[in-house]
This record gives C-alpha cells, sequence and structure tokens, in this order.
C-alpha cells in the first residue's frame, strides 16, 4: 500500500490508468538501468559488443519516452488530475525526460567504450571510472526504489549522493589531468575516458533531478535548485 | 479500503482547520459557527473569514454543510424551520444574527444567486427593477432604467436583450436566465454575492460566461461561491475551503488546494477518491 | 446459450401479444368510463331540453279590447283609486264575447273567458296606468293564454294531445284562433320578466335568478378574501404544530359536512341569535360562505403550496419582506388556482338547495327582489318548487328553470376559466 492511495479513486478505470504508468515508468527505469550497467561494463571490460547493444536499447527508451508522455496528456485530458494526482502525472512526465536523458550519457559512454577498444589496452583512469561508475550506479537504484515506494528517504539519499559523485568527479578529473601532464601521448585516450566520466557525472545529475521530482510528487514540494541542506529542512518541516 | 472509517479517525471530535482561514482583510468574519436542523447539528465550529474583493470558493461532498454556511451568511436560513444558528457572523464588524441587524436590508447588502435559475414570472426589466423598487433605491423612472442598464452590462448581458427588455425573463436560455439572476442580484448594489452552485443547471458554454464574469465582478464585489465541480473552484477563486460532514477541514490559496492540500481529506475529495 | 431453453426475445415475444392486449383493455375501461359518463349527459340534456324548451315559448291571443269608460267604470282617470279597482277583466271578457258572438250559454261563456290568463286585466290596468289618454280607444293586442290551452296549443300535434280539463268546445276555440291566426306561439318574455306565480303562464324565474344572483355576490364578496387570508396565513405564516395541524383536519372535515347541517346553523346563528330576516339573500350568502369556505381554503392552499419555492427565495435573498413575497409573488401566481377553487366553491353555491330551506328561501315569493335584504329564492329551490306543482305547465318550466341554471352555470365557468388563462403565467 503506497503512501499516495493511487489505487483508491471512485473511478476504477483512473487507478488502473495511474498505475499503467507508473508501471510503465518503472520498466523504463529498469530499462535504463539496465543500459547504464552495460555501457559501464563495456567500458571497464573493453567489451564492444555490449558497448554495441547499448546503441541498440536506445531506440526503444526513446519510444518508452514518446509513448509515456503520450500516457500523461491523455490523462491531464480526460480526468483534470488535481493534487496528487496532477503531482504524480506531472513527476512522470519530467521523469521521463531525465530518464531518457540518462540513456542518452549511458550511450555517450558505450560509444566511448567502443573508441577506446579501438585504441587498444591501457589501464589508465579505469579506477577512477569504476569507482564513479559504483556510485552512480548505485544512485540510479536508489532513485528506482524511491519511486517505487514514493519514498522521500531515499530520494534524499540519492540527492546526497550527487554530491559526492560530484566530488568524486572533480577529483577523478584532477587526477585525469596528471595523467596527461606526465604524458603528453595518452591525451587522446585520458579525454575519451574523461568524456565517459562526465557521462556518468551527468546520468548523476539527471538521477538528483528524478529524485527531486519524487520529492515534489510525494510532498508537493517543489525543492529544485536548493541547496541539500534547505531541502533537508523542508522536507522534514512538511 | 474503506474510506468511511478513515474519515471518521481523521476528523475527530476536535479538529482543527488547516491551512489560512483567517485574513487581515476580512469582509466577513466567521467563528465557532454551529448550526442546527431541529435536533440535528449540520455545521460544527466553522471559523473562517472571507476577504474583501475575493472569490471564496466552498467545495465539499454533498450534505457537507456547505450551501447551509453560505446561506447563514445573508440569513436565507432563517426561512427554513427548526433551523438554528449559534456563533459569530460579521459582515464589516456588524453582527448578522444581532438583534439591531435588519434582515431585509442585511439582503440587499448581501445578495444570493441560487442553483437553478429562478427569474420571476415577469419581464426582463420588470426583474431587473424589483430590487431597487422595493428597496426604495430610485425615485425616478429614468434612474431605474439606468440601473437596469447598468446592471445588465455588468452581468454582460444587455447586448442580448436590450431589444426585448419587455420579454419575459423565463423565455431566455438557462444561461441567460442565471446572468438575468445576477444582474438582479447586482441591481441593488449589494457588497457580497454569495453563489450557490450557480452553474450546475447550465451546459458548458453557459457555465464558461457566467465564470468569466465571475471573475469581472471580483473587481468590485465580494464572492462566495458554492459548487460541486472542482475544476469551477480550482478556475475561479482565490482561496478555497473544504467542507466535510459539517466540518471546516480545511482553507487555503486555490493553488495550493488543487496541488497539495494541506489535508488527506480535501485531497481525497478533489482527486476524486470518495464523494 | 443451452438449446433447449428458450432465448430472453423469444419469451418477449411471446408475451408481447398478451401485453398489447392487457394494454388494450386497459384502454378500452378508460373510453367506456367515458362514454358512460357523456351518455348519461345527454340523455339528462335531451331530456331536459325537449321536456323545457316549450317553457321559452308561450301562446297569446289576439284580442280587440274597448277601453270604454263606462265599461271599466271610471269616472277619473286621475283618480289612482279608481283605477286600480276598474273592471278591467270585464272589458276582457267583452272582447271575448265579440270574438265568438255565437257562445251564449252561461257555461260555456264561463270556458270562453277561460281562455285567456288573468294577467290580460293587468296589462290592461298597466297601459292606462302609464297613458291615460288611451281611455275610451280601442286597442288590438296579443295577450297570454290560459295555462291548459297553451299546453294544448303546444302538444296538439302530438300522438296524445293534453287535453286536461278542456272541453271540446273550447279545444275547438282555441283550434279556430290557432287556424285564423289570432293565437300565436311567441317568445315567452314573462319567463324572465317576473317573479313567482301561482299561475304557470305568469310564472318567471326573473325573482329565482337576481336572488341567486344576489345570494353568490353576497358568497363571493365573504368567502374568497377570507378563504383566501385564510389559506396565506396557514401555509406562509402559521408555526407548524399540533393546533394547526388540529385546523388542518377539521377544515378538511368541514368540506364533507352535508350541507343542510349549515342551513341548520346559519338558521341557529344568524336568525335565531342575531335576529336577522328570514328569506334575504344576505342570510342566504352568508350561509353558502359558511359552505364554500372549506373548499377555498383547501384549493388556496394548494395553490399557494404549488407556488415554486424558487421564486419565494429569489426574491427573499433580494431582499423583500415577507408580505412583500406573498403579495408581489406568491399570490399572482397562485391566482389561478385559487380562482379554481373559487369557482368550484361558487358552483357548489350556485346549485345548493338544503340549507337555504333551513333559512327560509324556499317561501313563494312573487316580488322580484331588488337588494340582499329582500326576500328571494333562489333558482335550484325555485326548481324544486314548481317541480313539486301539479300543473302541467310548471312541469315544463321546471325544466326551463334548469336549462336556465346550466346555462348561468356554464357562463360562470367560462368566465372563470377566461379569467384564469388570462392571469396564468409560466415559470
Amino acid at each position: 500500500m503506497d503512501k499516495l492511495h493511487l489505487d483508491q479513486h471512485i473511478s476504477r478505470q483512473y487507478n488502473a490508468d495511474l498505475e499503467d504508468l507508473r508501471t510503465e515508468l518503472l520498466e523504463m527505469g529498469g530499462m535504463v538501468q539496465e543500459q547504464i550497467r552495460d555501457a559501464i561494463s563495456a567500458i571497464s571490460n573493453a567489451d564492444s559488443d555490449l558497448a554495441r547493444k547499448v546503441t541498440t536499447v536506445e531506440d526503444e527508451v526513446d519510444a518508452r519516452e514518446i509513448a509515456l508522455d503520450e500516457h500523461c496528456t491523455l490523462i491531464l485530458a480526460r480526468r483534470q488530475p488535481a493534487a496528487s494526482d496532477l503531482r504524480m502525472v506531472l513527476a512522470v512526465s519530467k521523469i521521463t525526460r531525465d530518464l531518457e536523458r540518462m540513456g542518452d550519457e549511458a550511450n555517450k559512454v558505450a560509444t566511448m567504450a567502443i573508441a577506446l577498444v579501438d585504441e587498444g589496452q591501457s589501464s589508465q583512469g579505469y579506477v577512477e571510472l569504476r569507482h564513479l561508475a559504483k556510485s552512480v550506479l548505485l544512485m540510479v537504484d536508489q532513485m528506482l526504489n524511491a519511486f517505487a515506494r514514493f519514498d522521500v528517504d531515499a530520494a534524499m539519499t540519492v540527492v546526497r549522493e550527487d554530491k559526492l559523485v560530484d566530488r568524486e568527479y572533480k577529483s577523478s578529473t584532477r587526477e585525469l589531468i596528471t595523467y596527461m601532464m606526465e604524458d603528453p601521448r595518452s591525451i587522446g585516450r585520458v579525454m575519451n575516458v574523461m568524456w565517459a566520466l562526465r557521462s556518468l557525472e551527468r546520468i548523476g545529475d539527471h538521477a538528483r533531478n528524478v529524485a527531486e521530482h519524487i520529492i515534489y510528487l510525494v510532498k508537493g514540494l517543489d525543492v529544485r535548485h536548493t541547496s541539500v541542506s534547505e531541502m533537508e529542512r523542508q522536507v522534514s518541516e512538511s | 479500503m474503506n474510506m468511511a472509517t478513515n474519515t471518521a479517525e481523521t476528523i475527530g471530535d476536535n479538529h482543527q482547520t488547516v491551512g489560512t482561514p483567517f485574513v487581515d482583510n476580512a469582509k466577513l468574519s466567521m467563528r465557532n459557527v454551529n448550526v442546527f436542523y431541529g435536533e440535528k447539528q449540520a455545521i460544527f465550529d466553522v471559523g473562517m473569514d472571507i476577504g474583501t474583493n475575493e472569490v471564496m470558493a466552498m467545495i465539499g461532498p454533498s450534505g457537507c454543510g456547505k450551501s447551509t454556511f453560505l446561506r447563514c451568511l445573508n440569513r436565507m436560513n432563517d426561512t427554513i424551520e427548526g433551523c438554528r444558528v449559534e456563533g459569530d457572523l460579521n459582515l464589516e464588524g456588524e453582527d448578522i444574527y444581532g438583534a439591531k441587524l435588519d434582515v431585509v436590508p442585511l439582503r440587499a447588502r448581501v445578495g444570493i444567486v441560487f442553483q437553478k435559475p429562478n427569474p420571476f414570472p415577469k419581464s426582463i426589466y420588470d426583474n431587473i427593477a424589483y430590487g431597487p423598487r422595493i428597496h426604495g433605491l430610485v425615485s425616478k423612472r429614468t434612474e431605474l432604467d439606468e440601473i437596469v442598464e447598468t446592471s445588465l452590462q455588468k452581468a454582460g448581458l444587455w447586448n442580448e436583450v436590450k431589444d426585448r427588455l419587455d420579454a419575459p425573463g423565463t423565455g431566455l436560455s438557462g444561461g441567460q436566465q442565471q446572468r438575468l439572476c445576477i444582474a438582479r442580484t447586482i441591481a441593488v448594489s449589494p457588497e457580497v454575492i454569495l453563489m450557490d452552485e450557480p452553474c450546475s443547471a447550465l451546459d458548458p458554454i453557459a457555465t464558461a460566461k457566467i465564470e468569466e464574469l465571475i471573475a469581472e465582478l471580483s473587481e468590485n464585489y465580494t464572492i462566495a461561491i458554492v459548487t460541486h465541480s472542482m475544476q469551477q473552484a480550482a478556475r475561479v477563486s482565490n482561496r478555497t475551503a473544504y467542507f466535510h460532514l459539517g466540518k471546516l477541514i480545511e482553507v487555503n490559496e486555490t493553488e495550493k488546494v488543487f496541488t497539495n492540500p494541506d489535508h488527506q481529506l480535501t485531497e481525497a475529495y478533489i482527486t476524486g477518491r470518495f464523494g | 446459450m443451452n438449446s433447449n431453453k428458450p432465448s430472453t426475445i423469444d419469451l418477449v415475444n411471446r408475451n408481447l401479444q398478451k401485453r398489447y392486449r392487457a394494454e388494450k383493455r386497459f384502454q378500452i375501461f378508460g373510453i367506456a368510463s367515458i362514454g358512460f359518463g357523456l351518455l348519461c349527459l345527454l340523455v339528462l340534456f335531451t331530456d331536459i331540453v325537449s321536456k323545457g324548451a316549450g317553457a321559452f315559448t308561450s301562446h297569446y291571443i289576439q284580442l280587440t279590447v274597448n277601453l270604454d269608460p263606462d265599461d271599466l267604470d271610471i269616472t277619473d282617470i286621475t283618480d289612482e283609486s279608481q283605477l286600480a279597482l276598474a273592471d278591467y277583466q270585464g272589458v276582457v271578457r267583452k272582447a271575448l264575447r265579440d270574438k265568438f258572438p255565437d257562445v251564449k250559454k252561461r257555461g260555456d261563456r264561463r270556458k270562453l273567458y277561460g281562455l285567456v290568463s288573468n294577467s290580460a286585466g293587468f296589462r290592461l290596468q298597466e297601459i292606462l296606468k302609464n297613458d291615460p289618454e288611451k281611455l275610451g280607444e280601442q286597442l288590438t293586442l296579443w295577450v297570454l293564454a290560459d295555462d291548459d290551452i297553451d299546453t294544448y296549443a303546444k302538444s296538439k300535434n302530438d300522438a296524445e294531445p293534453f287535453t286536461g280539463r278542456l272541453n271540446d268546445k273550447q279545444i275547438g276555440w282555441v283550434n279556430t284562433l290557432l287556424d285564423s291566426g289570432e293565437m300565436q306561439s311567441r317568445f315567452n318574455r314573462v319567463l324572465f320578466t317576473s317573479g313567482d306565480s301561482r299561475e304557470p303562464e305568469m310564472a318567471g324565474i326573473r325573482g329565482a335568478l337576481l336572488g341567486s344572483l344576489y345570494t353568490l355576490l353576497v358568497t363571493l364578496v365573504l368567502s374568497f378574501p377570507i378563504g383566501v387570508a385564510a389559506a396565506v396565513y396557514l401555509e406562509e405564516y402559521a408555526p407548524k404544530n399540533k393546533f394547526t395541524d388540529f385546523i388542518e383536519v377539521n377544515i378538511n372535515n368541514l368540506a364533507a359536512v352535508p350541507s343542510i347541517i349549515y342551513g341548520l346553523l346559519g338558521l341557529a346563528i344568524f336568525i335565531n341569535f342575531f335576529g336577522m330576516p328570514r328569506s334575504i339573500p344576505l342570510v342566504g350568502g352568508l350561509v353558502l360562505t359558511l359552505m364554500t369556505l372549506p373548499t377555498i381554503i383547501i384549493s388556496s392552499r394548494a395553490a399557494i403550496k404549488s407556488v415554486p419555492p424558487s421564486i419565494r427565495q429569489a426574491a427573499l435573498g433580494l431582499g423583500a419582506s415577507k408580505m412583500q413575497v406573498i403579495l408581489h409573488h406568491v399570490l399572482p401566481l397562485a391566482m389561478p388556482g385559487m380562482l379554481t377553487g373559487a369557482i368550484i366553491g361558487m358552483a357548489q353555491a350556485l346549485g345548493e338547495t338544503a340549507p337555504l330551506l333551513m333559512i327560509g328561501m324556499v317561501a313563494f315569493i312573487v316580488d322580484i327582489p331588488q337588494s340582499i335584504m329582500d326576500p328571494a329564492t333562489v333558482l335550484p329551490v325555485q326548481i324544486y318548487l314548481w317541480s313539486d306543482s301539479p300543473e302541467r305547465a310548471f312541469t315544463e318550466r321546471t325544466s326551463g328553470a334548469i336549462i336556465v341554471l346550466l346555462a348561468f352555470l356554464i357562463l360562470m365557468n367560462t368566465i372563470a376559466v377566461l379569467l384564469r388563462r388570462r392571469l396564468e403565467r409560466r415559470w
């Protein structure tokens, strides 16, 4: 039983519509999560086949985005949702967009993986990449859980996690810059790794956005563009 | 899942109205209002303000007491036998139920528009002129003509009926009849207009016209509207009050109520979870 | 679906014929009852009209009268007592003798005199009174035939002519007169211009008609305002409690009380207690007011109740006081309904006899009432009185009076319907 009582409308069709919306979003989320995971393992294991698979999934994710948006429009037109239902539809619509962007970033990581495989083996930057990837994957996982359970605490964890990821990204970049200064020949390679890192960091940012949408959905609070401490204060107050 | 049991638990006996029921520039202010029909209590300890030139929407499931409460504001409940009103109801500091206040001038100050358009079976002109005539607002025919014209203009009906002011008011369409009733109410220049589900008998186009009219009128009048259409409340009002089983659950800015209400019951009602 | 079980549509079709037949039967019952009602009405009307049509004509005999002062025994025309006591009858008899000079026998002559109504003498007196110059002149005028003669003349062509007390000689004279055109059937003005009389040919309904009119006027003037006022109070002002319930039950009961009780009440209160004169339309009107009040109150209350509450609320919402609401809105809208009630009450009052018998409006009154304080009778009582009289001519007049009563009723209802149409407003 979730906190939003989505299944308690007088209209059973409405219940079903909202439930469908939620399941579809979770499915899309699962798909994107898979994509990210595959992209990361492709780049860490230099697996160009897996990387190519990631790029093919992209089309399906786009199709999902369009389908979900249409579903949201339909509900808006037919039911004129209010309060939590309205927030649900709006949040889903926004989350879809962020998920699609996350898919795009995963795609970029996969493209970098293919480029790296083509250039041959090297271990420079992989530690940092793995480290960041682990944090990002954890964030995405938590984000999907937060949505599935409408769990504000989990969403807050994601937001806090994003701070960490940002910090890690900065230190990894510094690290990679020293590599490039030490060995100018590796600049091309390291730049590719850097791009991949950058995409992972972006995925983290999108996950944070999703978490904010979840907070809006559950609490009705618009916490975009506020500091984490301020966010924590607002959430605990409401 | 049974909402009814939930409800009883959530309201409880000593409930507190959530949100912002009180404002600074109150036109009407009500405190601790209880209304009884004989032995049965219909309104429980309601307290709220209606601000000057504000549109206050009152929503809630059938039988929640919103109409009863609205009718207290100009003492239309006086005509119902066995109806008893307790508490403080003030119109700009004057006690509405006070011994000093005469109900006739009160109703001239606080007009009411009903659910079903109810023009008198007289001409359009006489419908509008009736109020000013009984209150003796005018002495000359020309003044009366002017009042009729301005009232009809304010109600957005003048262009439709100016050529047939002698035609019976009952011959107009439903939406026109309702605007005629609004014009009739405006004709006595009230300060507050109460509307008791003014659009429930009208088609969407007529409803849209009335809503447009409400928006225009809100510049000069304080309006309290009871409605069953939540979309309507969302469209026309500045603040929204949610009533449930005779209790005032929540009063808040309309945007707040329709995106993120404070009370679980308001949420349940406006999202169609019971009602 | 199970194959051996008939489908729903089959079952429906099977019962359809039965349902149509039942429907048809139901309609036929309705048509039959309306038909029965119409038939009864038709029988009643044909009976009354066929019997009563004769009352509107009567036979007149042409006489040439010589107003000889000697025969009349008048020496001074200005002397009123002489004018009153003059022998008009003799002049009329002389005129008859002149018409039939070969009648010599005393008995025959008496029969001959019986051809003409006694009213002929009064006519002559009237003529002289209006125009004393006529004294000594010879006049040709049409005088009323006696009732038996009239009845015979009317039934002459029937299979069994009414002969009554007439002998063959009289019948012969009548036939001679009819053949020569000296006896003619004319419109019976007497019926509408004179009051009651022992002589059928001289009896009219003017007195009763005016009596009815005065009585109804009193009834209307009293019962309508009182009834409406009572209804308004009970509907709009009276608190709903045991006492008003009690009053309501009593009003409903009063509507069902036999009308003669009201007569007894009127006798006890108005005549015995207040000492009002008997037989006057005022008392009759008072009694009928008592009788029609419940009807008017009940229908007025229903009419007030049927005024849509939305109109009341609209007026109240504009700040109208209770009285303004009632006067400006409720009463105008309820008026058609109240009028209907009043008309039903009036029609009932018009046809009422029993209570009027009790207060003496059944007396034999020849004079035509000039005001509500003059003794009078009313149409239905007049009908009752005439229907009791043995003369054949009265039977005819009874039906004639019934036709007039019905016409009066129809007129009243028509006016009422027109009035109501005008007042009726849509909402």
